[in-house]
């Protein structure tokens, strides 16, 4: 198994320090993107097969060569720094332990695709990750690595942090675009408003995510020959009832079990029940599972709709977890951070809530679990963004896998398993 | 009680702000942060003051005010707890530090105590599920949190012996 | 036009059409209708209510026909199992959190919500929860009620004040399933455009207090009319139950007012009904006015006029019909035989607004198609506000707006290069706009206190633009530096090759001029020595020859005693007059006053006789805007008791003085306009002259004011200049009378600066005293730096706090004054 390199460093005493970042060889890959030809940056970006690390899976590399390469055209670089997808939290552990990587993956983006202003939209509540971002960016300017002709080339390149305000539609990046500008985090409509096209105040953006930019460092100062080698890693945030909880760098495919071991398995020697494969927006999955592959297509192409890779939050739940109880939280979650644009979003997820809410206190009727998956079926397929339809998958999963449970509760109005809150 | 205003500091702060960005909108919500930290929280008045630095419309801001968790239109405590009620601090029982806290802190959520030092609410996944379950205290993040290590915590900021930096309002 | 054409098929129908067009659109054009709430065809597709979702083959999820453009060979269904799934499952969703309170709401009968649940809903609803609880209906200010159980969040009335009035005037609050559609902080809404957002209303969300619980849609009828209250001239229906107008709607007319009305146009016109209309004419008898016959009143009234022949004098006639002015016309110069004549109510001696034909060269629709804008002393929504949506579709196509005024606009925001200028100043500023550097420089840099750099910009704007179009308005106009500030213009219009718009006049006043009711012009505009054989022939009497006085010159040949007979026809010249005294002087220099009009003024309570007359809603007949476009209106309602029509009561006088002009119909007055007319079409603009045409009048000879004073003594007692202009609600006549305007008008305010507002030691909502020579004034404070430090701005139009008092001292054209905090215990200098 190829040796981890994305949290190689996070354990430094100061990660905010640049002198310690350039002599464990930090911007080398920002050196050697400067000496190619911007189209050769991205092209080494497209071999290295990167797809972006933010949910969506978008290969970076062509995101990029969809961002025109008109020198005329004021292009921007949008780092989406707000993770907060539930159980993922590999962005905030390369923010507070690597930040220098990150701004070595936003100056090579930003070579590549033209844009000499660079916005760090970062999640409010990451105070610590501001304090060491802010402090790794004076460094930055001040040593010549970021600024006016970085390293004494030609290339010019500002960064601004920006941070959120408590929203997390604020992750989609149209919405996210949106804040940025001072507005309500509104998502926009696509077409016309792909950020590639008509992003940051109208201008063509490539929006990237943390973990995404962190692998682009490594791949320009490695090769994307080399990158490849390494099993193509990707960052999985394993939550939940296991051994140890934490950010795992895993090579892409490995399965379920295997990222479940590698967090030291379950906790207490206690037996699998059911996880979130790729945050709370993908479907349940249940121990037949186990031995899915966490790639892209493994999960996406599973019997189980709305299976996915996602932001490779694996949330990981044992016997004791109420199911019910669970998915009401999700629900619930939804619910609050619906933006209220669209109907089917703003008004299927309180009611979804609503009827969850009588069932966990004992006013739940059978009929209801048809109107769950009614109510669930409605908002599948006609909301403006992913956001609303990210409910169905996890409930109509649970329909499916822990029908006895909701039927328990209903009839007795208590839960039938060990109640974890 | 005269309603407070937007100070020339935070104005010439909210200036530097725009000065950063292509489009001056673009620091609303570093400006409301900025009127926040000064004011404790955002009333009307200084809604306006900060429409009037950006030369937006009140309606705008405070439109934008409202859509953000973050900002606050009724005085806080001194320290906003937030707690994670999310999946990772569910299955890890947030459940249980919820109620401790307000048992401790005899509010409820949304809550703030007498001597205003503290406000309690809850929050979504804050992204540190490793050490569920989690909570914000003013800036500060705590993990692994038992009933026993919230008492001591909250002992901590009562008496204001933080090792921590000067809190923030979040 | 090469418009490439695009080839689909909806529900089996082939539909061809143009490049760019949504599945909506095409839908529409094939006759599908597809049901929609938040798309709005005069707002960018906006994909949040989902409603209008569609099929098409080769797509995996369902379409919203509102955002997608149709493609070649796309294969649309709005009726496949799917589509019909997702409408009832967005209907239903819309609905549970609705009220369903349809019986009580003014809405039911014309509420899309209704009628598409009606159509498309699922007719039943599973929803067994607590539906979301709002308190209920919550009032947000004089006009407004919103009701947000009612509101099915479709972003319509938000995205209203954003993209169409620029106002910003209601927003979404909150997020999910808290968001509400509110003001800041549940304020009164700040708008002049406010009425539009209930139009556009899908549902019972946003209502009119004046029609709350009034009528069913179903039992008014609507009559086609147009608004004659400031003069762009905007299209509407009146909705009448019974003898009542119930309601106001904007009516289509997408070269004047596309399908937007003012609050002023909305909601002013409810003095129409009012109890306190004259009914039957009065004669003065012992010293006071009694109600008397129509017979006796127009004896009277002929005998006088017989009496003063060219002693006689006509002012008014621009708050009727063109065929009522035009009517007027002739009587005075032939029957009486005097072309002192004028609808010119509020003109100032000595300003530029009597030396330029007033109105609009451009039409309303160039206004859109700009790129640069000049507002040159134009208040434009205080003044015409349905003009700044026009402006405001320019400057989302990339329009620059110039504003060079002495009072920043509302509209700042939107107005690239705002400079605000001391008062009387202005010309210096639009003549440093085209001076270049130098021509700045020998100015001191600053002309008016506007900035170097700020003119520079402008000026540089000003001089890239390809489409051009300059307004000048009131508050440059009337300005003591007015004539200055129109040949500044009209030399930048030669320059850049822009067309100069003159601002000024209300209600029918365009309308009036073309149909004559000017001392040197005649029906047309055309000089009246030009067209005197014409009017001869089609009015087979002699026209008076004599020289005609305008207004300024009638009245002191009043004051003089030389003019013996005034015939006032809806105008308070008391009032209205820039200042009082010059009509109190004519008063009392005349032996008789005639009013005509629809209520006892103030004008006309010093009348000698008063006729009670009709006014627009209650007439037929044709009107003008200011770019001179002709509409037609239609009696709404009867008028109140005897009232006539201006044009009826001139034509019983001419009965009485023997030589009839004898008209059965309106009609037949429009046609006699039409062949001494030329252009006059319903439909078409007969637009002014324009400033450098032959048709101006030539400048009144000075006349001595009397009342300057030294600038020692002005200076040390007076250090304020006053600015009087126009507020779109105000507490005239009209205003006054409409109960909702008179509450968006509020009391009556000054505006000082900051500065000078500490100097006097007064705070914005104090009362404050202000002195000029003449007079003084309590008004309410406002301070902002919207003008600059020196000067005052006081609103026109409180007829209870006339501001023409103060003005006595010099007219519009330079009155300076002094500001007090209003001290009671120290009282008794305050008037009136």
């Amino acid at each position: 198994m190829p040796e981890p390199f994305l949290l190689k460093h996070i354990h430094e005493p100061d990660p905010a320090d640049l002198r310690g970042y350039l002599a464990r060889g930090g911007y080398e890959g920002l050196r050697k993107a400067l000496a190619m030809p911007p189209a050769e940056v991205i092209d080494e970006v497209d071999k290295s097969g990167l797809r972006g690390r933010g949910g969506a899976g978008f290969p970076t590399g062509r995101k990029w060569k969809f961002i025109p390469p008109d020198p005329s055209v004021i292009r921007y670089l949008v780092v989406n720094a707000d993770e907060g997808e539930p159980g993922t939290f590999k962005d905030r552990t390369l923010l507070e332990g690597d930040p220098h990587r990150l701004l070595e993956g936003i100056a090579i983006g930003s070579y590549a695709i033209g844009a000499h202003q660079a916005f760090v939209y970062l999640r409010r509540e990451f105070y610590r990750a501001r304090d060491l971002l802010e402090r790794a960016i004076a460094q930055a300017y001040e040593a010549g690595w970021l600024g006016r002709g970085i390293q004494g080339t030609g290339f010019d390149l500002d960064v601004v942090l920006a941070t959120g305000a408590g929203a997390y539609i604020a992750g989609e990046e149209t919405a996210l675009l949106e804040s940025l500008e001072g507005r309500r985090a509104l998502p926009r409509l696509k077409p016309p408003f792909y950020p590639a096209v008509k992003g940051l105040y109208m201008k063509p953006t490539a929006v990237n995510n943390v973990e995404t930019l962190c692998h682009v460092a490594w791949i320009l100062a490695r090769g994307a020959a080399w990158y490849r080698e390494q099993g193509t890693p990707i960052l999985v945030s394993i939550s939940g009832h296991v051994t140890t909880p934490g950010v795992y760098e895993l090579p892409l495919g490995t399965t379920i079990r295997g990222a479940i071991a590698a967090a030291g398995g379950m906790r207490g020697g206690r037996v699998f029940k059911a996880c979130f494969p790729g945050g709370s927006s993908s479907a349940l999955l249940t121990p037949a599972y186990l031995d899915t592959p966490m790639d892209y297509d493994a999960l996406a192409k599973l019997d189980v709709p709305g299976s996915m890779l996602g932001s490779a939050a694996l949330m990981v739940m044992d016997e004791t977890t109420c199911i019910v109880e669970i998915v009401a939280r999700t629900v619930e979650f939804y619910r609050d951070e619906s933006c209220g644009k669209c109907t089917p979003c703003r008004e299927g997820t309180i009611w979804l809530s609503q009827v969850f809410e009588r069932i966990l206190h004992g006013r739940g009727r059978m009929e209801d679990l048809d109107l769950l998956a009614g109510v669930a079926r409605g908002m599948m397929g006609t909301c403006f963004c992913p956001l609303g339809e990210s409910v169905p998958p996890s409930l109509n999963a649970s329909l499916r896998f822990f029908r006895g449970e909701y039927e328990h509760h209903i009839r007795t109005g208590a839960c039938d398993v060990g109640v974890t809150a | 009680m005269t309603p407070p205003r937007l100070s020339d500091n935070a104005k010439s702060e909210i200036r530097s702000l725009m000065s950063q960005f292509p489009q001056s909108q673009s620091a609303l919500l570093g400006a409301l942060f900025v009127a926040q930290d000064e004011a404790g929280y955002l009333p009307p008045e200084v809604i306006e003051d900060v429409a009037a630095v950006l030369g937006l419309p009140v309606s705008e801001v405070a439109s934008v005010a409202s859509f953000y968790h973050l900002f606050f239109f009724k005085p806080v405590g001194r320290y906003v707890v937030q707690v994670c009620t999310n999946i990772s601090c569910t299955l890890e029982g947030c459940g249980g530090v919820l109620r401790h806290l307000r048992r401790a802190l005899g509010i409820d959520v949304g809550g703030t105590t007498a001597d205003g030092r503290f406000t309690l609410r809850t929050a979504e996944c804050l992204a540190a599920c490793e050490e569920a379950p989690v909570m914000l205290v003013g800036t500060d993040r705590h993990g692994r949190l038992t009933p026993e290590k919230v008492d001591a915590l909250l002992m901590r900021y009562h008496e204001h012996r933080t090792p921590d930096a000067e809190p923030r309002t979040p | 036009m090469s418009v490439q054409a695009i080839t689909l098929t909806i529900d089996g129908r082939t539909v061809a059409v143009p490049k760019g067009t949504t599945i909506y659109h095409a839908a529409k054009l094939a006759g599908i209708e597809i049901p929609i709430f938040c798309y709005h065809d005069r707002m960018p597709p906006l994909g949040a209510c989902r409603m209008c979702l569609v099929k098409v083959e080769k797509m995996g999820r369902l379409q919203t026909s509102c955002t997608l453009e149709a493609g070649e060979g796309m294969v649309v269904s709005t009726v496949a199992p799917e589509v019909k799934l997702g409408q009832e499952a967005i209907l239903e969703y819309l609905l549970v959190n609705h009220p369903l309170d349809c019986p009580i709401c003014d809405k039911g009968g014309e509420c899309p919500l209704q009628d598409q649940t009606f159509r498309w809903g699922p007719g039943r609803s599973r929803y067994v929860e607590v539906k979301r609880d709002f308190a209920k209906p919550i009032s947000l200010g004089p006009v407004l009620v919103l009701d947000r159980e009612r509101c099915i969040l479709c972003w319509r009335c938000v995205r209203f004040g954003e993209i169409i009035a620029g106002d910003d005037a209601l927003k979404g609050f909150e997020r999910g399933f808290a968001t509400e559609v509110n003001t800041p902080f549940t304020l009164p809404v700040q708008s002049k455009f406010i009425g539009n957002t209930i139009a556009i209303c899908p549902v019972g969300a946003l209502t009119a207090k004046s029609y709350r619980f009034i009528s069913r849609p179903w039992d008014n009828t609507a009559v086609p009319s147009v608004c004659t209250l400031c003069g762009v001239g905007c299209a509407m229906y009146l909705d009448v139950r019974g003898n009542t107008i119930t309601r106001v709607r904007a009516r289509e007319a997408p070269a004047v007012n596309d399908i937007w009305l003012c609050d002023l146009g909305f909601f002013g016109q409810s003095y129409v009904g009012r109890e306190d209309r004259l009914r039957r004419p009065l004669v003065r008898r012992n010293g006071a006015l009694v109600e008397t016959t129509w017979d006796d009143a127009l004896d009277v009234v002929a005998r006088q006029l017989r009496a003063a022949g060219n002693r006689a004098g006509c002012i008014g006639g621009g708050r009727g019909t063109n065929e009522d002015a035009y009517t007027l016309g002739r009587f005075f110069r032939t029957v009486v035989g005097t072309n002192h004549i004028d609808h010119r109510v509020d003109l100032a001696p000595q300003t530029a607004s009597a030396l330029v034909p007033w109105g609009m060269t451009s039409s309303i629709a160039d206004l859109a198609a700009a790129d640069v804008i000049v507002l040159a002393g134009c208040d434009v929504t205080e003044e015409y506000p349905v003009l700044w949506l026009r402006m405001k579709q320019a400057i989302d196509r990339g329009a620059i707006i110039i504003a060079i005024t002495p009072k920043r606009l509302e509209i700042e925001r939107w107005i690239a290069h705002q400079l605000v200028h001391r008062y009387g100043v202005g010309s210096e500023v639009f003549a440093a706009l085209i001076g270049g550097r130098t021509g700045r420089r020998r100015l001191g840099g600053t002309p008016g206190g506007v900035a170097e750099e700020a003119l520079e910009a402008a000026s540089a704007a000003l001089m890239a633009a390809a489409r051009p179009v300059v307004l000048i308005g009131r508050l440059a106009l009337d300005a003591p530096d007015g004539v200055a500030a129109v040949d500044a213009l009209v030399e930048i219009c030669r320059r850049i090759g822009a067309p100069l718009n003159v601002m000024r006049g209300k209600g029918n006043e365009f309308g009036a001029a073309a149909a004559g009711v000017l001392p040197t012009c005649g029906p047309g505009g055309r000089p009246l020595d030009e067209i005197r054989a014409d009017l001869e022939a089609a009015w087979g009497e002699p026209v008076a020859r004599e020289r005609g006085m305008n207004v300024p010159e009638m009245l002191e040949a009043a004051a003089r005693g030389s003019l013996s007979l005034l015939y006032v026809v809806g105008a308070d010249l008391a009032t209205s007059l820039p200042e009082r005294r010059r009509w109190t002087d004519a008063r009392t220099g005349l032996s008789f006053l005639v009013v005509q009009d629809a209520f006892l003024t103030e004008t006309a309570q010093a009348a000698d006789v008063v006729l009670p007359a009709l006014v627009v809603a209650e007439k037929s007949g044709t009107v003008s805007n200011i770019e001179g476009r002709v509409q037609r209106v239609e009696a709404a309602v009867e008028g109140p008791g005897d009232a006539r029509a201006d044009w009826e009561i001139v034509g019983l006088l001419s009965e009485r003085l023997g030589r009839p002009i004898a008209y059965s119909a309106w009609e037949e007055i429009f046609e006699e306009m039409r062949r001494l007319i030329p252009d006059l079409e319903i439909g078409e603009r007969v637009p002014p002259t324009g400033v450098r045409g032959s048709g101006s009048e030539v400048r009144p000879a000075p006349t001595d004011t009397g009342h300057r004073t030294s600038d020692t003594e002005t200076v040390q007692d007076y250090p304020l200049t006053l600015i009087v202009g126009d507020v779109l609600f105000d507490r005239g006549a009209m205003g006054a009378r409409s109960p909702a305007i008179a509450d968006l008008a509020g009391e009556p305010w000054a505006l000082l600066h900051p500065d000078d507002a500490a100097r006097a030691g007064v705070a914005a909502g104090d009362v404050v005293v202000v002195t000029s020579k003449a007079a003084s004034l309590a008004l309410r404070a406002r301070v902002s730096d919207a003008v600059m430090r020196g000067d005052v701005f006081i609103p026109r139009g409180f007829d209870g706090t006339p501001v023409n008092l103060l003005t006595d001292a010099g007219g519009d054209t330079g009155t300076v004054v002094r500001v007090n905090a209003f001290a009671p215990v120290t009282g008794g200098t305050v008037e009136p």
